[in-house]
């Protein structure tokens, strides 16, 4: 990119920007019940990844979320097939305590694919305070690993309450409220700055213009997480949102990269980024 | 590749009820919006016609947009012979107001979207060729768009904020059995692959841009649009051509 260009023309020029790599926070993978996903294939999403500069999916299966007898082996599979594009949330569904210990009990073999959980609570009616999760909360804790939350405005399983009973009570986690608790968008806001650990994520929220206006003023773009959904939403669409917004492209680099680096530095090769570089070179070579 | 720009879905206006976004107060909010953004021309509505008065609501968009040859304007419709709205020279003041579209909001207005309430009317509408836009957004439900246009399988229509989450289910069957039914891209941009195998599957003249500003971003259909994977050809359809030749159809004379 030129110094002088912004990187709303970059992007309009190109597609992707290079030196502003994209780190998308909250996917998924495979089909869903109630839709038709035209690319939700692994490599169907890496090479959407490509077109926008995408450096890392951090996903959850479907299978993982919806399937307990698919389970998290279809996140496993994924990541180690694709090892240069995703990383992978282990799914939790509290409704099978069998499933959750043996996957507890096998985590450690996949340092490779685990950045840490996804929880989908209102899906599987199951708090996030529910007891039985309660050992999942401990094992990330203890380790410092990131939880992706779904979270929704006015939910009992997983809306502002609960995301704050958890934050104060599990401090070494890093808190990503998928959603940023649609619709109660002011708490999340608040949640973001009172708790250290607790970041806003971007899925779902930017085709409400206005939204990522007020979280960056009232939370900071330090706070705030890039994410799309893939393979439900394109990254140019919610890229183009970003660009869209009134804020600094400082404020857009943190919230495209810079955040979520940060994060993920422990899970992650030290070269992650120059192998996408080498990725890039190859797709346009 | 420059593509020029033809929003179909742009509304001005205060809603009622406060909302997270900055409305476009005005007409001259709005064109210095489509200047800062690079949209050339744009079908506009105003929120009025939904929150308040489908009749004062058409006559403060007819008024907002005179003498203005970027915009064009869509008119709420309410059923014949219950409210003042289909007035005998309608269509001559549609004319007259650079009104080319037409919009409806059913459950906000309370009535139902169908040949017994809206009769003759609508196949006079069919016959010149006025898009009506229905928005999936406010308040048209899909059992509703599928009834419609049994009733009036002729009619130039297209369907707005489809939602974020895919709905091709719902709107390939109607692509497939209608040749009036075209989509608007505001919320289909949002799907991974949805324009490109929308365009595979009945080509680029169905779809209409869109951006649903100021309640989206302009940014995001039209940075979808410019790297989606179809044809230069097809791009520049769908960002302007369709809506020009849909525009160019409608006979209000």
């Amino acid at each position: 990119m030129r110094e002088t260009q912004s990187l709303r023309d970059a992007f309009f020029a190109r597609g992707f920007v290079t030196d502003c790599p994209v780190y998308d926070m909250h996917g998924h993978m495979g089909p869903w019940p109630g839709s038709s996903l035209p690319r939700c294939a692994p490599e169907d999403m890496a090479y959407s990844m490509e077109r926008a500069g995408v450096a890392i999916i951090v996903f959850c299966h479907h299978a993982a979320l919806m399937s307990p007898d698919i389970g998290n082996r279809a996140n496993i599979d994924a990541v180690r097939r694709f090892p240069n594009y995703f990383r992978a949330y282990c799914a939790v569904n509290g409704n099978y305590p069998d499933v959750i210990a043996r996957d507890l009990k096998a985590y450690d073999r996949y340092p490779d694919v685990f950045v840490g959980f996804k929880f989908l609570a209102d899906y599987h009616r199951v708090a996030l305070t529910d007891a039985r999760v309660r050992k999942v909360w401990e094992f990330a804790n203890e380790r410092k690993l990131l939880v992706l939350m779904h979270t929704w405005g006015g939910s009992a399983y997983n809306g502002p309450g609960q995301v704050a009973e958890i934050a104060a009570k599990y401090p070494q986690v890093t808190l990503l409220m998928g959603h940023s608790c649609h619709g109660e968008w002011d708490k999340a806001a608040e949640l973001a700055k009172k708790f250290s650990n607790v970041y806003l994520e971007l899925t779902a929220v930017l085709d409400d213009r206005g939204v990522l206006e007020m979280f960056v003023r009232k939370a900071g773009s330090e706070k705030i997480l890039f994410g799309t959904d893939s393979p439900w939403f394109n990254h140019h669409h919610h890229i183009g949102a970003v660009l869209g917004a009134e804020m600094t492209d400082d404020d857009r680099r943190n919230i495209f990269h810079r955040n979520a680096r940060r994060l993920l530095a422990p899970f992650l090769p030290r070269d992650w980024e120059k192998r996408k570089r080498c990725r890039e070179a190859c797709v346009s070579g | 590749m420059n593509l020029r720009f033809f929003d179909a879905n742009v509304s001005i206006g205060r809603p009622m009820n406060k909302a997270m976004y900055e409305p476009l107060a005005d007409v001259k909010a709005l064109l210095a919006h489509m200047k800062k953004t690079g949209v050339g021309k744009a079908l506009v509505w105003h929120v009025a016609q939904h929150d308040g008065s489908p009749c004062e609501g058409n006559s403060m968009l007819a008024n907002a947009i005179r003498g203005q040859r970027s915009l064009y304007g869509c008119w709420a419709l309410l059923p014949p012979n219950v409210d003042d709205v289909i007035t005998p020279d309608f269509f001559r003041r549609m004319q007259k107001s650079r009104i080319v579209a037409l919009r409806v909001f059913p459950d906000m207005h309370r009535y139902l979207l169908n040949r017994v309430v809206f009769g003759r009317f609508l196949d006079e509408v069919t016959a010149r060729r006025i898009p009506l836009l229905l928005s999936m957004e406010f308040a048209v439900t899909w059992p509703a768009v599928y009834a419609l246009l049994k009733d009036y399988p002729s009619l130039t229509c297209i369907i707005a904020d489809l939602g974020a989450w895919s709905v091709d289910r719902y709107t390939y069957p109607l692509l497939e059995t209608y040749p009036g039914v075209h989509i608007e891209s505001s919320f289909l941009a949002c799907t991974d692959g949805g324009v490109e195998r929308m365009v595979e599957k009945f080509g680029a003249g169905r779809i209409v841009f869109g951006t649903a500003m100021p309640r989206r971003y302009t940014e995001s259909a039209m940075l979808q649009l410019v790297h989606a994977e179809i044809s230069d050809t097809d791009k520049a359809l769908i960002a302007s051509g369709n809506l020009e030749r849909l525009v160019a159809g409608v006979e209000l004379s």
